[in-house]
């Protein structure tokens, strides 16, 4: 097991339980508003957002928000009509991103950059610091007033989009509100647990919740509570076998997923409803 | 300009990105207490005309009126005296709400912005699930439900709101004949109760319900016949369009 300054630690520490609870707690509006393909996308373009901020020396998290808002102001229009297919975000403009990042990072200035180039490809505990904490706690205090305050509002919108708005929700306000939460989200954890992975962490402790309640409020409470144990449970895994954290964060929360989708008792009750019905015709 | 429910004049809808218009020409008064059937063929044009009215879409010519105020700039206001019903559509088996919830989202826009749900609140919730039958359902999940229970909530939903008027969108579809005929009673009740308006879209001439008394016909983006319940039934152009048998074509 490698062995770390116990600052750095605690630093590192309560760095990955805030971007465990600022993505999964986003996460739960992505999956319930079909935001995947966009979001998909958003996180990757905040890492060719991150490989720019290098390459041109500016604080890389500042690249990350700009270029995953871009995406959200260009393509959240599209998306929001239905317009922007998983296909093409996955089979074009994923592409793109991703040739963007690697273009950026190739020309990153110096020998020492590569290594700050790789830490935001995969993550890296040693890389996180006061600043990071300071923004993702200020994230995660945002998103729990947001919650609080416009809980009936979204609670409308996720059940359906169009009788919320015939209700009287501006559900345009709210769809880009979550949009750049999303992007804030993805940005400032992109240090921990890296670009390539980091959308993981919005997907599937949401996808190991949604497993086990029916009640939108306990989603919203153990979305986040799976999130950030993974996280936890990630970066342990990390410590002991040198593993990249953004890898063994997504492992451990896939393994979470695979689990729940074994044991839900939604599923189970489901499936044995079935066998019921088949065993009476 | 009358204080009528409704004042259309002229109105022609066409979606974004398209350049024949799914509604055109219509014009349209409807009184206050009126309870009003839109029928005719799919495609006809029947829920872009409800959702016309009720600012979800808007439209590209022509001047409309709800409740004395211009639609869509002043949508936001009116929205909150219409309860919306929109087409059964598919819920997911897992999906996380509890029906309470659901019939409380109604009063989303009555509540209004950085305000909470109050007792008063949840007692209009807990008077709308009785007035449908649902209170035992309250703490079910909505995923659970049948369709006809599921349409019960959804109507709950938009009674939750207390509005002056009900915009329904095929709320007999996919039902059985008993729930068909509870959701009748409720809307005859309803409709004599609190002189709530209602427009209620269908495309089968046998389920509209006893206590409409207004048909309106709709073929083709155009309201083709508009009068009381029994000439319009009798009229050929509805033995046309509806071949004669009470079914669509």
């Amino acid at each position: 097991m490698i062995e770390f300054p116990l600052a750095l630690l605690l630093v590192s520490i309560v760095g990955a339980v805030f971007a465990g609870f600022v993505c999964s707690t986003m996460g739960v509006f992505v999956v319930r508003m079909n935001l995947s393909p966009i979001g998909y996308l958003m996180s990757h373009a905040a890492f060719a957002g991150a490989a720019f901020g290098l390459m041109i020396s500016i604080d890389p998290m500042i690249g990350a928000i700009l270029f995953s808002f871009a995406t959200a102001l260009i393509l959240g229009p599209l998306a929001e009509k239905a317009r922007l297919q998983s296909n093409i975000v996955i089979g074009f403009l994923f592409s793109f991103m991703m040739a963007l990042a690697f273009i950026f990072l190739n020309y990153i200035p110096g020998q020492a950059a590569s290594g700050a180039a790789l830490r935001i490809l995969w993550g890296s505990i040693l890389s996180v610091n006061y600043n990071d904490l300071l923004y993702l706690a200020l994230l995660s205090f945002v998103l729990v007033i947001f919650i609080i305050l416009f809980y009936k509002e979204l609670l409308a919108i996720m059940f359906n989009r169009k009788l919320a708005e015939s209700s009287g929700v501006n559900t345009r306000l709210f769809y880009f509100t979550v949009l750049f939460l999303t992007g804030f989200a993805v940005s400032l954890s992109l240090r921990i647990v890296g670009g390539l992975l980091v959308f993981a962490l919005i997907i599937n402790p949401t996808s190991t919740a949604y497993q086990f309640f029916y009640d939108f409020k306990k989603i919203l409470i153990f979305s986040p509570l799976i999130g950030i144990i993974s996280c936890l449970v990630g970066y342990y895994l990390s410590l002991l076998t040198d593993f990249p954290i953004g890898a063994s964060i997504v492992i451990v929360s896939a393994l979470f997923f695979a689990i729940a989708i074994v044991v839900s008792p939604k599923r189970i009750k489901g499936n044995k409803k079935k066998r019921m019905q088949a065993s009476q015709t | 300009m009358k204080n009528n429910a409704i004042e259309l004049k002229n109105i022609v809808t066409i979606y974004e990105g398209e350049r024949i218009p799914v509604i055109e020409n219509i014009n349209l008064e409807v009184n206050n207490g009126e309870f009003i059937s839109i029928i005719g063929p799919n495609g006809a044009g029947k829920t872009t005309l409800l959702e016309t009215i009720n600012g979800l879409l808007s439209y590209t010519d022509g001047i409309g009126f709800v409740f004395g105020k211009k639609i869509p700039s002043s949508k936001s206001e009116i929205r909150k005296e219409i309860g919306y019903v929109i087409q059964n559509f598919e819920i997911d088996p897992l999906s996380p709400f509890l029906c309470k919830d659901i019939v409380m989202s109604g009063r989303t826009g009555k509540i209004g912005t950085f305000r909470f749900a109050t007792k008063k609140d949840w007692d209009k919730v807990w008077f709308s699930m009785g007035l449908v039958g649902m209170i035992d359902f309250a703490n079910r999940p909505v995923g659970k439900l049948s369709g006809g229970e599921f349409q019960k909530i959804l109507l709950a939903r938009a009674m939750a709101q207390q509005p002056k008027m009900l915009l329904l969108d095929e709320p007999f579809a996919n039902l059985d004949l008993t729930s068909r005929m509870q959701i009748e009673t409720l809307l005859n009740r309803v409709h004599q109760r609190y002189d709530t308006t209602i427009i209620m879209v269908s495309h089968d001439l046998k389920k509209i319900p006893m206590g409409c008394s207004r048909i309106i016909v709709l073929n083709k983006g155009k309201i083709v016949l508009d009068g009381n319940k029994e000439d319009v039934l009798k009229s050929k152009i509805v033995k046309t369009i509806f071949n004669g048998n009470g079914k669509k074509k």
